[in-house]
């Protein structure tokens, strides 16, 4: 049996951890909700120009030539990355205004796969108009504070799990003495909404705990990122250390380092091709990005890296435990594993949650002025 | 564990493993019958919900 004095510490823990996440918590909440239909409406809202009407299986398109019609419209940028989607007819080829700039002041060109055909210029970040997705998006990630955003909400993260498992340790005094999911509805408001808050509390506990931990570990993305880079990839790197990186009329092809990478691992999808730089990847090689096919491995990738002047693979680079979790904890978190229905139930426990956090919100607001610590005594007493 | 016990954690432990289970037969089983197992094992946590917030209310 739960001692006074660990039911009182939990109630403290309970009390504060909720007060300070539950409004970055609601707002967390209630701008996921859009987010995890974000691919339906992404396609509803667009206003992209359609792709070209071809049987399926025809062959993708040369990439050079994309690469080659980019640097030509855009011959003051340097070459980023292009990107292959897997489930939609598109490639996209990045590019920065100087090498080493910061990624929000990339620009991309939207091209059809199949044709080669430019669709749309993807303008720089701050150039680009807010959409509505975007905006959800912003503000469900980071405030519109980058980084410093982004750890602050992962900070929330924790306060809520807290919560959530300091709310199991206050479930049995409070509501087990009754009937399981038992909602006393003829008594006052507040016995009621304490019920109700109990009830959908201890029903959605493990989603709660499972999407909440894997929010956190999405929020840590970049950290982690940088993490591997400057241990696991700089070792490999090591005995390139002080070697002229290529020129960039040097670098071998685009078209080329891509198929050498489908013919050394037949079975895994290409997705990018960064070139080389001094950021995330290496200054010597293309670093081409692959995943598994399967559901589950489609989520894992395999960077592969690529000697950018031969365009032959060198290596593959093993992804260490902590990105793997990342990689896990995006499907847990956004619920886009399962179809339409798993995202229809998703949602409905999103909305459950939000009432679940306004209830608590209730219950502290309409709080009787006695402390928690009277109010367990005088469980103590009637029980 | 004491009969208490039993009766307070059997109904929170039976929905949290199959929250679990939703949750995972999804993402761990290829496509086909595990969808429909993940969507019918999270569903049940909120049917339950519905049950409790429907039944009538127990005489005092």
């Amino acid at each position: 049996m739960t001692s006074q004095r660990a039911l009182r510490r939990w109630a403290f823990i309970h009390k504060w951890t909720s007060l300070i996440c539950t409004v970055f918590l609601l707002i967390l909440c209630v701008t996921g909700l859009p987010l995890v239909f974000h691919e339906e409406l992404e396609e509803l809202l667009s206003d992209d120009p359609p792709y070209a009407e071809l049987p399926a299986g025809t062959p993708m398109a040369n990439l050079d030539r994309m690469v080659e019609a980019a640097r030509a419209r855009h011959p003051d940028h340097v070459m980023w990355y292009v990107f292959a989607d897997d489930d939609e007819p598109k490639v996209i080829v990045g590019m920065l205004p100087f090498a080493g700039a910061e990624p929000k002041l990339g620009r991309a060109l939207k091209f059809d796969s199949r044709t080669g055909a430019l669709l749309k210029e993807i303008e720089p970040f701050a150039q680009r108009p807010l959409t509505f997705l975007a905006l959800m998006l912003r503000l469900h990630t980071d405030l519109f504070a980058d980084l410093p955003g982004e750890l602050f909400l992962a900070g929330m993260g924790l306060l809520f799990v807290l919560a959530v498992i300091s709310g199991l340790f206050l479930y049995a005094p409070f509501a087990g003495r009754q009937r399981f999911g038992e909602i006393r509805r003829n008594r006052s408001p507040r016995l009621r909404w304490l019920d109700l808050h109990n009830v959908l509390g201890i029903v959605l506990l493990a989603w709660m705990l499972v999407v909440g931990a894997t929010g956190i570990l999405n929020e840590l993305a970049q950290p982690l990122f940088r993490i591997w880079q400057r241990t696991d990839v700089q070792a490999v790197l090591q005995p390139y250390r002080g070697q002229p990186a290529p020129e960039a009329a040097s670098l071998a092809s685009v078209q080329g380092t891509y198929d050498a990478v489908r013919r050394a691992l037949p079975g895994n999808v290409v997705t990018s091709v960064v070139f080389p730089n001094g950021g995330v990847g290496s200054p010597y090689h293309y670093l081409v990005w692959t995943k598994g096919a399967s559901p589950l491995t489609s989520r894992l990738f395999n960077p592969v890296l690529v000697d950018a002047r031969t365009a032959e693979p060198t290596m593959v680079l093993q992804m260490p435990w902590y990105l793997r979790a990342l990689e896990l904890s995006r499907p847990l978190h956004f619920g886009d594993y399962g179809g339409m229905p798993l995202k229809v139930v998703w949602a409905i426990l999103d909305l459950v949650t939000i009432v679940v956090l306004a209830s608590g919100l209730y219950l502290w607001l309409s709080r009787r002025r006695v402390p928690i610590e009277a109010r367990l005594r005088e469980l103590e007493t009637t029980g | 564990m004491s009969n208490g016990a039993w009766r307070i954690w059997r109904w929170p432990t039976a929905l949290a493993l199959l929250t679990l289970f939703g949750l995972l037969s999804a993402l761990l089983g290829e496509g086909g019958m595990w969808w429909g197992l993940s969507w019918i094992a999270l569903s049940l946590p909120l049917l339950v919900i519905a049950a409790c917030l429907l039944r009538p209310q127990r005489s005092p």
